[in-house]
């Protein structure tokens, strides 16, 4: 008897070609699992070797109306699926008989297949490419066996709704898109042709067993495993989250991981390429970065803004380098504050030629008139503005200029800048506004800050829940009030204030009225109460926040003296006739203008973070619009984070990844936190309540050392840590000058190094 | 009663959940587990669900695995493992303490090729090496089997008059990670199928020495005894045939299990998937007018030598072994020599051993040949790659 004659088999037959990782078992199970669940008698099976990634694995599924019988593997498949074209070899297509149908997961058109193998109908789906494109698989690896499957369903002309049902049985659901586009995507190749030359005769029989009791001293056959990749590992920087979300545009993974390895200097280095005011953002800088840390929920966020002002104290006198530039330009930069002073830095550093118009007597801007002395000494503030004009930054102060002199400027120089902040506070409408005692926190400030203190005394009533509220209640207490009280309408989670400062102010005895709006204050010529109506809270409004609703409910809250800290809004008064703002650029009618808004005139954000980045990002629209020839400063990789982080710079493309997106930033989810030991932050050493709440000395001294970088994860920037090294299960990693060096003749693409990587230092490619 | 796409591991690891559950009434569950392929699977899935009053406790080895078992049944626990291969060889020295100490342990073996040099396909000869070690012994031949002889190995295993180990067999792959569809029971009805085991020999409230030196008068006893609780298992499993069936709708397969045997001349004993295999060599050769048939050995241990004897009277016997004993031959042959009568010709044939996949044509060669034979020969051992 024939082996023909004893195996025919009555069932349908499907082998399916994979390799170890791809989740070909899965794919036959789900396969076997669709067609019993339309009524058929399924068995499903794969066939193991040493579990080895990327190795080929072979996988069976039977399909029939009666008992399955079989009990060996599939020689004579009806449908073969392959999941990796590099294993479509004669191995892989034995027994295949002609018209049988190959579907198999490649980039390939099914044509060009269908004229390797005319003899048998074949289909092809991308399966691997939408996989990845819905993020299927492991934190490394993209699996495919759920998505073809969905190709399979087209192929074999059966029902989707069965793989929807099967894939809610297995709890699947959420990879059904992928196999929707799969079941979309595949194509056939046309009418097979049996009439084509036959395939390629069988594999070889393997060679002769070789005795145990042999002697053997050669050496052993290489198996280059490289060829069983279907993914291929590589280092990649991703972007930090802290640099991501810093609004100045600081490289803040960078500073803090060159504080780390190679100290104050260098990190003061990265510091100094995109900020002037290190020492300032060291201390009053809400730091998005930290909120963004990776590291916040294993132990606590690294404190980026302590580092920060570490490293500025540490490493004042860093020298700057200044480009030399072939053809400097005249820039006139309107406003000293924080974004004027880094519009200048970046343009002086670039090579061109400078001048600061500051109404003041002297450069910082809300620096030295709004935020007080015991969060922001004036010695370091003086130390960054001198380190500035060393560039040879020219300054012109203590004049307020007119509309006249602003289109006057703007002739006599290439390009101006405006930066003149937020200079209209906003006041309160109610009834009694006018009376004595009802005073713009802002002004009370400037007068604390310029006029050698400001004499206030009895119960102060601050209304407002940001800095400026925070800073007039904490000026308020040292400059003789007896009791303060911040008022704010919503509550203590929503404050826009830095929580620090509110602990700290709290500790002082600075107490909080929240879920208050003001509707009026009382008094005769001298206020003597705020009225307050209680407030609810509605649903979220633009920002997130609850929506403060004001009820009917009323108090009345005694005091002697009220601020208000209620914000600010553009004062464009300046701008001469016919001049409008858009988009951060000036423009006379429709023509635009060499001029460019910078700051919180431009974005209204309001943080000293965020305008010391558009101040930077404005000179560089300015010298962008000036044309070729006036120099782009070189980019350097701190821009490039902050062109990423932006998404809409060119230079961001140069650290796209070849898949055509930008960089990634590092997710809490890629960072593996079990590889960092716990060690909980450094806080910075502050004054007792006691003591500083009567005096303006600086409240905070700063980290005691620099040992809390160590705590910086580094994310998406390899740090050599040898991880990758030791985890390869191949020791295919070897390290380099620079780096690390993947021998590709032997990596089988299993991913265990990009799993592991701490830090998400690497990624899986195509 | 579910029908489930699963694994025969998984098939067998819902027979223990359910079983361990059903104890809930007595003295609860108690397991160790050890990993290793291929039957991995089935201790990852009974450690991934609770029981009640159960545990399940992962050691570093067989050997403790084995050990573990032993301590909850002497506290009178329903206890299982499973292993397979040279996890098996590892914990040998427990598997006999747990026999010839009578715990009721079951333990699923699956049954793969023992290394070096390193092979995880199927082959008997892991289980077969353990012939001696006093335990209850199936061999299943597919997955509703694997499931079902798990759940009334329990019974059996911790009914007062056998009171011994029980160990469930299946093929490496060809069961253990082949997924069909099988019926899982409810608990409800394992419940009703499965008393709450109550051990005789369990530790009280006094200490006792357990395991302590036996002279050769007090082992002469021990061992007769058990040589002779083995003796009733086949008619107390009989018994549990008829009870399983009420419960659950289908009669688990006896001891031997005939195909086609009626007027058959010449016969393949089998064990374990090979079966289903001969099965089909037997239609091919019936077809062409031989009259073959088919007997597959399901209880190897109590070895069912009367049975087997009726079976084979007057037919030309093949043994196809899935194992070989180097010296001898195929281990299942040398059984049924010692059970066949007198001038039965019986040949043995080796055939998948190491995991080779045996498939109809070949069985059809065995076939070919037992025919043509006028008397046995040596042992034949058929590489099939």
């Amino acid at each position: 008897m024939s082996d023909e004659t004893v195996e025919r088999s009555r069932v349908l037959e499907i082998r399916l070609h994979g390799r170890g990782g791809q989740g070909g078992v899965t794919c036959a199970k789900l396969i076997a699992a669709l067609h019993s669940r339309l009524g058929r008698s399924v068995q499903s099976f794969g066939d193991y070797a040493g579990e080895r990634s990327g190795a080929p694995i072979r996988a069976y599924t039977r399909v029939g109306d009666g008992a399955i019988e079989n009990r060996n593997k599939v020689y004579r498949p009806d449908h073969l699926i392959v999941l990796d074209p590099t294993l479509l070899g004669p191995d892989a297509l034995a027994g295949l008989a002609d018209g049988g149908t190959l579907l198999v997961n490649t980039p390939e058109p099914a044509e060009v297949l269908a004229a390797r193998f005319p003899r048998v109908r074949v289909a092809a789906v991308d399966a691997s490419a939408i996989a990845r494109r819905h993020g299927i698989g492991t934190r490394s690896v993209v699996i495919v066996n759920t998505t073809i499957a969905g190709a399979y369903v087209r192929a074999f002309g059966l029902p989707f709704e069965a793989l929807e049902e099967t894939y809610r049985a297995f709890g699947y659901s959420k990879n059904l898109a992928a196999a929707r586009e799969a079941f979309e995507a595949v194509r056939e190749s046309g009418p097979v042709d049996t009439s084509a030359s036959p395939p390629s005769p069988p594999p070889p029989a393997p060679p002769k067993v070789i005795p145990l009791v042999e002697h053997s001293d050669g050496k052993s056959p290489g198996l280059k495993t490289g060829s069983w990749r279907s993914q291929t590992p590589r280092y990649a920087r991703h972007l930090a989250p802290c640099s991501a979300a810093c609004p100045a545009g600081n490289d803040v993974e960078g500073f803090v991981q060159a504080l780390a390895r190679d100290g104050e200097r260098a990190a003061a280095a990265v510091l100094a390429r995109t900020s002037p005011l290190p020492s300032v953002c060291g201390r009053v800088c809400p730091a998005p970065c930290m909120a963004g840390c990776n590291r916040k929920e294993k132990d606590g966020a690294v404190n980026v803004r302590g580092l920060e002002r570490w490293i500025a104290d540490h490493a004042p006198a860093v020298e700057v380098e200044i480009a030399s530039c072939a053809s400097p330009r005249r820039f006139a930069v309107v406003g000293g504050g924080p974004a004027g002073l880094a519009a200048a830095w970046a343009l002086a550093r670039a090579g061109h030629r400078v001048t600061i118009f500051e109404a003041e007597r002297a450069l910082g801007g809300v620096l030295r008139t709004g935020i007080p002395v015991y969060r922001l000494p004036r010695a370091p503030l003086d130390r960054e503005i001198d380190r500035l004009l060393a560039l040879g930054v020219e300054v012109r102060c203590g004049r307020r200029l007119e509309r006249s002199d602003v289109a006057a400027i703007a002739r006599e120089h290439d390009a101006t800048i405006l930066a003149t902040g937020l200079a209209c506070a906003r006041s309160l409408d109610v009834a009694g506004a006018h009376l004595d005692g009802v005073e713009q926190g802002l002004a009370f400030l400037r007068r604390v800050n310029l006029e050698s203190g400001a004499r206030i005394g009895g119960h102060v009533v601050v209304l407002g829940g940001g800095n400026t509220a925070l800073d007039c209640a904490r000026s308020a207490l040292r400059s003789g009030a007896s009791e303060v009280t911040v008022v704010y309408r919503r509550s203590r989670g929503e404050m826009p204030a830095i929580v620090e400062e509110v602990e700290q102010a709290e500790h002082e005895g600075v107490r909080f009225a929240f879920l208050r709006a003001p509707v009026g204050f009382e008094g005769d010529g001298r206020v003597r109460a705020v009225s307050l109506a209680e407030v609810d809270l509605g649903p979220p409004d633009g920002s997130g926040r609850r929506r403060p609703v004001v009820s009917e409910r009323r108090s009345a809250l005694a005091c002697d003296a009220v601020l208000l800290a209620l914000g600010q809004s553009d004062d464009l008064s300046l701008l001469p006739d016919g001049w409008s703002l858009r988009q951060g650029r000036l423009y006379d009618g429709d023509d635009p203008l060499p001029a460019f808004a910078a700051g919180d005139l431009s974005t209204g954000e309001g943080t000293v973070a965020h305008a010391i980045g558009d101040g930077r990002r404005a000179a560089l629209r300015a010298l962008a619009a000036l044309g070729p020839g006036a120099e782009e400063p070189r980019r350097d990789r701190a821009d490039r984070v902050d062109a990423a982080r932006l998404g809409r710079d060119a230079s961001a493309r140069e650290e796209r990844n070849p898949l055509g997106v930008p960089p990634k930033t590092v997710r809490p989810e890629a960072i593996r936190a079990d590889h960092f030991a716990s060690s909980p932050p450094d806080g910075e050493r502050l004054v007792e309540a006691a003591i500083r709440r009567r005096e303006f000395g600086e409240v905070s001294r700063g980290l005691p050392s620099a040992r809390e970088a160590q705590r910086c994860y580094a994310c998406g920037d390899c740090t050599r840590c040898d991880t990758c090294l030791v985890y390869c299960p191949d020791g295919v990693i070897h390290r380099t000058e620079t780096g690390y060096e993947i021998d590709l003749s032997y990596c089988k693409g299993c991913g265990i190094c990009v799993t592991e990587c701490p830090r998400s230092g690497m990624e899986m490619s195509a | 009663m579910s029908r489930e796409l699963v694994s025969a591991n998984h098939a067998a690891g819902w027979a223990v959940i359910l079983a361990g559950r059903a104890n809930r009434r007595g003295r609860g569950f108690g397991s160790g587990v050890y990993p290793i392929t291929p039957q991995t699977e089935c201790i990852e899935l009974l450690c991934a669900h609770e029981i009640e009053k159960g545990q399940v406790v992962r050691v570093e080895s067989e050997h403790s695995a084995m050990g573990v078992c032993i301590g909850f049944s002497t506290a009178g626990l329903r206890s299982f493992t499973a292993s397979s291969s040279n996890g098996l060889a590892y914990m040998t020295e427990n598997v006999f303490a747990a026999g010839y100490s009578r715990l009721p342990i079951v333990m699923m073996a699956v049954n793969r090729t023992v290394g070096p040099p390193w092979n995880i396909w199927a082959d008997h000869g892991d289980t077969l090496a353990l012939r001696d070690a006093g335990w209850i012994q199936f061999y299943c031949e597919d997955n509703q089997e694997v499931g079902d002889t798990t759940l009334l190995a329990f019974r059996l295993a911790e009914d007062k008059r056998v009171m011994l180990p029980a160990m469930v067999c299946q093929d490496a792959f060809i069961l253990s990670h082949t997924m069909t569809p099988t019926e899982i029971p409810e608990q409800e009805a394992v419940d009703r199928f499965l008393p709450p085991l109550d051990l005789p020999h369990r530790i009280g409230a006094h200490p006792r020495v357990i395991g302590h030196l036996d002279m050769p008068h007090e082992t002469e006893a021990h061992r007769a005894q058990h040589a002779e609780a083995m003796t009733s298992v086949e008619a107390v499993y009989s018994e549990i045939q008829e009870s399983f069936e009420s419960h659950f709708g289908r009669r688990p397969p006896d001891p031997i299990v005939p195909y086609r045997m009626e007027d058959a001349e010449i016969v393949l004993v089998t064990m374990g998937t090979t079966a289903a295999t001969a099965r089909r060599a037997v239609d091919a050769a019936r077809e062409k007018g031989i009259r073959a048939g088919a007997l597959r050995v399901r209880l190897f241990r109590p070895f069912p030598a009367a049975a087997i004897e009726r079976a084979l009277r007057g037919r030309r016997v093949g043994v196809v072994d899935r194992d070989c004993s180097p010296g001898s031959g195929g281990i299942l042959w040398s059984e049924v020599c010692s059970a066949a009568p007198s001038a039965t010709l019986i040949q043995n044939y080796m055939i998948g051993v190491g995991g080779g996949d045996i498939r109809p044509h070949h069985i059809t060669r065995i076939l070919d040949d037992l025919g043509a034979r006028e008397r046995a020969g040596t042992p034949v051992f058929m590489e099939i790659g």
